[in-house]
């Protein structure tokens, strides 16, 4: 093995594409994008499972994550696609993988998926999401906020030093009831490459501070 | 016990309140793979150990890791981590009436029975008062009450225990493995027969390694210099021996994997501790013998281990002189195989010259091609590196740079110091001249390829090394030797980075000070000192401030060569190596006379002499003096 150009030791047929899906948790809010990234790639090593790396002096494992959970979110539904090099039971990956999770990670679902699939973040349209309050709120003042929020046609904001426009991105809000009896909202957003609304600039539309909160990601949603 | 759990329970909730307010607030919050929870009543002794910097350092510090292992090992004891907020998240806090708390449990550091402070280096001493403060535990010792945790403190800097032994109730001296475990011992025995705070401060003193100023008058002579160091309690030691182990114990392999990302994300091991070489400047050289060594077998279960239980992607293997390893060839072509069986790199740490053979490079160069190759030669003339007795001729570093670059390599990475003793302007340019002579070898032999990097740091004269009687060179001499250097790079592709003489002044100012120095300390924090490591944030004037306020003069601490004969500061502490062979040390190097590597015959430093029982009952310890 000298460099990329090593020869290719496992034929194309062997190599198989698995889907995980997992839950977020509350240790892991503060872990960002790049993060999860080299979190699943020590968690992958850690399961000694045939994982497909790169060639070279600093292999890396092949990843797919199929959208970035904003820092300081939790999450039931992250999918994230990885390769290896020869097929296995799904339960032994299942089990492997749960093994391997660190705190706050979840394995919920393992499935083989086509190798010719789009990539993930091609395929999102959508993500839903629930947000809790830390301090008890009126149902009546909460819905005001969301129906004034959905009679806008547009809502120009800016992030980043970029102007966008917040409302197309907003396809529905909710105001709902928490098992606890306290008001909580869901909303859907648009998760398209590009196109991507955020559950916190909706709440800062709407007077939120992101010290009021805390915004679970419920379900991914492909096109 | 329910009141207790109400005021966690709002403690844990008022952190994550503003958590999202700050900069990376996965700092903050732990959780990470293989950390230690256990409930907080379920043990009997509460372990916190801080490392005074943020936690990107920290938690990669390996002296802290093995301690919390080795705490948690017990069933009794929780050790549960503390690390310095960054500005922002101390101002918040501190808006917020925010206590330092535990990663693990969310604790409020005055809930524990003892705080453990790593304390590394010089610079972090604001920032371990401050942190004090932060706790609401009084800055000073002897403002401590008895219920309040007793504050313990070790590592590298503590050497030279006095700058901060107002602050500290006891010190460790030296390798904490056993000694942590001591004290614990120690407490748990002092909380069963009651007593006052005083009573658990005579029953640490007479743990081995341990120290406790509180016990120990110093006098001065009106010019300052100390008449004489006394213990004014039987149960005080004269001078306290420091710890050491007589072999190494198993190494660690239950790393931590942080969330975020922090430096040095690798599992670390040490392959041997301790050097033999005896470069005169070199505190770490001093205060770390005897070398003792692990067995390649060992090493690499550890790294194997490691990886299993982190998935890390880097390995790293610690020593102050790794090609010094006595079986580093069985264990450089162990490594190759490790590597292409897990799927991971390697980091080597510095190498030194002369004991550099091609076949080292031969074997090293399936580990790490293409990368930087580092190298010490820390003086630019024979004449220098014989002085500071790190003898290698020109001919030999050129011929090992040769090799570097023929098998492969592109980058060197040299490393110098200026302001040693006796340099001259022509010491200093001779660093410059063989620099650019590195990079035109390594022009002709790999192209345009070629790389050189010139790590210039600043000589600080360290306690319990030849070189501690030494004056630390002036900042505005020193600023001109970087200008020296810039002006004989300038228009050559050799990339300089340098220490900001200022800073290397503070630290000086520290690493010799005396009992006296801590009340600068404590006024450069009231004037806003903190985070003095870090280039942004460290201010001299808030030192200078503190020094022309305490009516102390910086440059007796700094500038002034100490006398042969004057009573040191750190004289009541035994680091193993004697004061009479640094005197002598001293007196060669002012003759230019080196001073062979001590594998090769016995100079009785005086490590021998104050551990000879420990080494005759583990004849078989690595233990490789001769």
């Amino acid at each position: 093995m000298v460099d990329g150009s090593a020869p290719d030791m496992n034929p194309q047929e062997d190599i198989t594409r698995i889907r995980v899906l997992y839950a977020k948790g509350e240790s892991l809010r503060f872990t960002g994008h790049l993060d999860m990234q080299r979190l699943w790639e020590r968690l992958l090593r850690r399961s000694s499972l045939p994982v497909r790396y790169s060639q070279g002096y600093h292999p890396r494992a092949r990843l797919n994550l199929a959208s970035a959970l904003p820092l300081g979110f939790v999450s039931d539904a992250e999918l994230l696609d990885f390769w290896m090099n020869e097929p296995l039971p799904i339960n032994e990956i299942y089990a492997r993988l749960s093994d391997a999770a660190p705190p706050g990670l979840t394995i919920k679902e393992v499935l083989q998926v086509p190798l010719s699939e789009d990539a993930l973040q091609v395929q999102m349209a959508a993500s839903e999401f629930e947000v809790e309050f830390f301090d008890p709120q009126d149902v009546e003042v909460l819905n005001k906020k969301v129906n004034d929020f959905l009679a806008q046609d547009t809502i120009m904001r800016s992030r980043r030093k970029k102007v966008y426009d917040l409302r197309p991105l907003v396809m529905e809000i909710n105001v709902i009831g928490r098992e606890n009896g306290e008001p909580a909202l869901q909303m859907k957003l648009k998760a398209e490459e590009g196109a991507t609304g955020r559950p916190d600039e909706v709440l800062d539309q709407m007077g939120f501070s992101n010290t009021e909160y805390l915004v679970y990601r419920t379900k991914l949603l492909f096109s | 016990m329910s009141e207790l759990n109400s005021r966690q329970e709002s403690l844990q909730r008022r952190v994550e309140r503003i958590l999202p307010t700050v900069v990376k607030p996965g700092r903050y919050v732990g959780g990470e793979l293989n950390q230690v929870h256990k409930p907080w009543d379920s043990v009997r002794t509460h372990f916190a150990l801080v490392f005074p910097d943020i936690y990107d350092l920290g938690q990669s510090n390996l002296g802290i890791a093995l301690l919390y292992d080795i705490l948690n090992k017990r069933q009794d004891v929780a050790a549960e981590r503390a690390f310095a907020p960054w500005i922002d998240m101390e101002a918040a806090m501190r808006e917020k009436g925010i206590p330092l708390f535990s990663l693990e449990n969310k604790r409020a550091l005055s809930d524990f029975d003892i705080i453990g402070f790593s304390l590394p280096y010089e610079t972090v001493y604001t920032n371990f008062i401050n942190l004090l403060d932060l706790s609401n535990i009084p800055i000073f010792s002897k403002d401590r009450t008895d219920e309040m945790p007793l504050v313990i403190a070790g590592g590298q800097a503590i050497y030279n225990p006095e700058p901060v032994s107002p602050f500290v109730d006891a010190f460790v001296l030296g390798e904490g493995e056993e000694a942590v475990l001591d004290i614990v011992n120690a407490y748990q025995a002092w909380e069963d027969q009651g007593g006052s705070r005083e009573d658990l401060l005579i029953r640490l003193a007479e743990v081995p390694g341990v120290y406790v100023p509180s016990l120990y008058e110093i006098d001065y002579q009106e010019d300052g210099r100390i008449t004489s160091i006394q213990a004014t309690h039987p149960s005080a030691s004269m001078p306290i021996d420091k710890r050491i182990m007589a072999e190494l114990p198993p190494p660690l392999t239950h790393f931590m994997v942080p969330n975020v990302e922090v430096v040095q994300e690798r599992v670390s091991v040490e392959i041997m501790r301790g050097c033999t070489r005896g470069c005169r400047f070199c505190h770490a050289g001093m205060v770390n013998r005897p070398i003792r060594e692990r067995s390649v077998e060992d090493i690499l279960d550890t790294l194997r281990e490691g990886i299993r239980q982190t998935g890390y992607e880097e390995v790293s293997l610690l020593s102050l002189s790794s090609s010094d390893y006595s079986q580093i060839i069985p264990l450089i072509n162990g490594l190759g195989d490790l590597l292409r069986e897990q799927q991971v790199n390697i980091t080597l740490p510095s190498l030194r010259i002369e004991s550099f053979s091609g076949e080292i490079m031969d074997a090293l160069q399936d580990l790490s091609p293409g990368g930087g190759f580092t190298l010490a030669p820390e003086a630019g003339t024979e004449r220098l590196r014989n002085i500071i007795n790190k003898p290698i001729s020109d001919a030999e570093f050129f011929d090992t740079v040769r090799a570097i670059f023929e098998h492969g390599w592109n980058t060197i990475k040299l490393y110098f110091m200026i302001g040693h003793p006796q340099e001259t302007l022509e010491d200093v340019a001779a660093i410059a001249e063989l620099a650019k002579e590195t990079l035109q070898i390594g022009r002709r032999i790999v192209g345009g390829r070629v790389r050189i990097h010139l790590g210039v740091s600043t000589f600080i004269p360290k306690p319990h090394t030849p070189f501690q009687w030494a004056a630390f060179d002036d900042p505005v001499s020193i600023q001109e030797k970087i200008f020296v250097l810039h002006d004989r790079l300038h228009g050559s592709k050799v990339k300089m980075t340098w220490n900001d003489p200022m800073a290397s002044q503070h630290e000086a100012w520290l690493s010799r000070g005396d009992r006296r120095i801590a009340d600068v300390i404590f006024k450069a924090w009231q004037n806003g000192a903190r985070f003095d490591a870090w280039r942004e944030h460290f201010n001299i004037e808030n030192w200078q401030k503190a020094f022309e306020d305490c009516n102390l003069d910086p440059d007796f601490y700094g500038k002034r060569a100490r006398d042969i004969d004057e009573v040191l500061p750190w004289d009541h502490i035994n680091a193993g190596v004697k004061k009479s062979f640094l005197k002598r040390d001293y007196e060669w190097s002012l003759e230019g006379k080196i001073r062979p590597d001590c594998r090769q015959q016995c100079y009785s430093c005086g490590i021998l002499s104050s551990f000879n029982e420990l080494r005759l009952a583990h004849p078989d310890g690595g233990w490789k003096c001769p």
